[in-house]
């Protein structure tokens, strides 16, 4: 179902991409593609369990 | 391969890391992404005096991609600008079921190379490429069948064992070829002693290509150059020219590279030398 914390777009800050591209709201930047997967619950990453920053943004459990 | 491969003047590979899987634009607007990009980058790189293009496959917003289809479609968009260079596909992939990792594989026509990552390492806080010796020998048997080479990425000392045990348990056609790594994290620490440490510490016969993250790229392909071996740069491995400068294309990482071997004596290859060194 992928992170809450997910937005797609195209641009922000001044930086501007053709295409929408994985934006993380608790970071306030555009995230690696590869960290994208782990937005995405992409194969088999959950992002509840392997990003560090939705851990900490959402406090200890 | 030695020092003596230096003294010689051996022709050096370059391979030219075009895109990678980790980063994008969003970290060097000039990283291509696209398959028209990533071959528009293979022509210029190849113009450059790269032998050897190392891809991956991404969606149009830069997102992995693992798909046979796509680095088909990267394929023929890089043999339209550089029709002789050798391709090279990746088979990483951080947190991706085996099957998908070995769909680079199966593209038609097959890639002369693709990489094997020789075993684990981490990315960021919570992931391990775990990379086992059961994927490692299941990705080598299916690049036999298919006629592909590999090439061995040591990521760290300990990878270095795992090639020895690698070619224990399995058949590779010589000459084999590793890529000695360094960086941060679970990579070997990015000192010229520990690059002479893996040297002394490959196989009999191995040749072998340095590979150096960030600003370590520069002095450690210099390096692997002078110690005999082979290079690979690019926007994969690093994305800045020189400190606070982003580079230009992958094309200028490979000119500076280029102009360094042939000052130190050693000619670049062309693809079909590469071909002929690499045993393809
Ligand atoms: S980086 Fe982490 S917190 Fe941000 S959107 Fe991705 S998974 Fe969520």
């Amino acid at each position: 179902m992928g992170c809450p914390y997910l937005d797609y777009r195209s641009e922000a800050d001044g930086t501007e991409f053709d295409a929408e591209r994985a934006y993380c709201e608790a970071a306030g930047r555009f995230v690696q593609p590869m960290r994208a997967d782990i937005c995405t619950d992409r194969h088999d990453i959950d992002h509840a369990e392997h990003c560090e920053i939705y851990r900490e943004h959402e406090g200890p459990e | 391969m030695s020092y003596d491969a230096y003294l010689e003047g051996e022709p050096v590979i370059i391979t030219a890391a075009l895109t990678g899987g980790i980063h994008g634009k969003e970290a060097n607007p000039n990283l291509p992404e696209t398959p028209e990009e990533i071959g528009r980058a293979a022509g210029a790189a190849a113009d450059a005096g790269a032998a050897v293009v190392h891809l991956h496959a991404r969606a149009d917003n830069g997102e992995r991609s693992f798909s046979t289809d796509r680095f088909e479609a990267i394929d023929e968009a890089v043999r339209r600008h550089a029709d002789d260079v050798v391709i090279q596909h990746s088979t990483g992939g951080t947190g991706v079921p085996a099957e998908q990792r070995a769909q680079p594989l199966r593209t038609d026509p097959p890639p002369e190379m693709a990489s094997l990552d020789m075993g684990p390492l981490n990315r960021y806080e919570y992931l391990t490429s775990e990379n086992t010796r059961g994927l490692v020998d299941a990705l080598q048997a299916e690049m036999r069948d298919r006629g592909i080479k590999p090439e061995l990425e040591v990521f760290n000392d300990g990878h270095l064992n795992e090639v020895h045990g690698l070619l224990d348990r399995r058949d590779l056609a010589a000459p084999v070829y590793a890529t000695l790594i360094f960086g941060g994290g679970t990579l070997t620490p990015p000192r010229p002693r520990n690059l002479l440490n893996a040297v002394d510490n490959l196989p009999d016969g191995a040749l072998f290509n340095t590979l150096g993250f960030g600003r370590h790229q520069l002095p450690l392909t210099t390096m692997g150059i002078l110690l005999g071996g082979h290079v690979r740069v690019g926007l994969e491995d690093n994305v800045y020219y020189r400190r606070g400068e982003l580079a230009d294309s992958n094309a200028q990482l490979v000119e500076r590279t280029a102009r360094i071997a042939e000052e130190l004596g050693r000619p670049v290859a062309t693809p079909s030398q590469a071909r002929k060194i690499l045993g393809l």
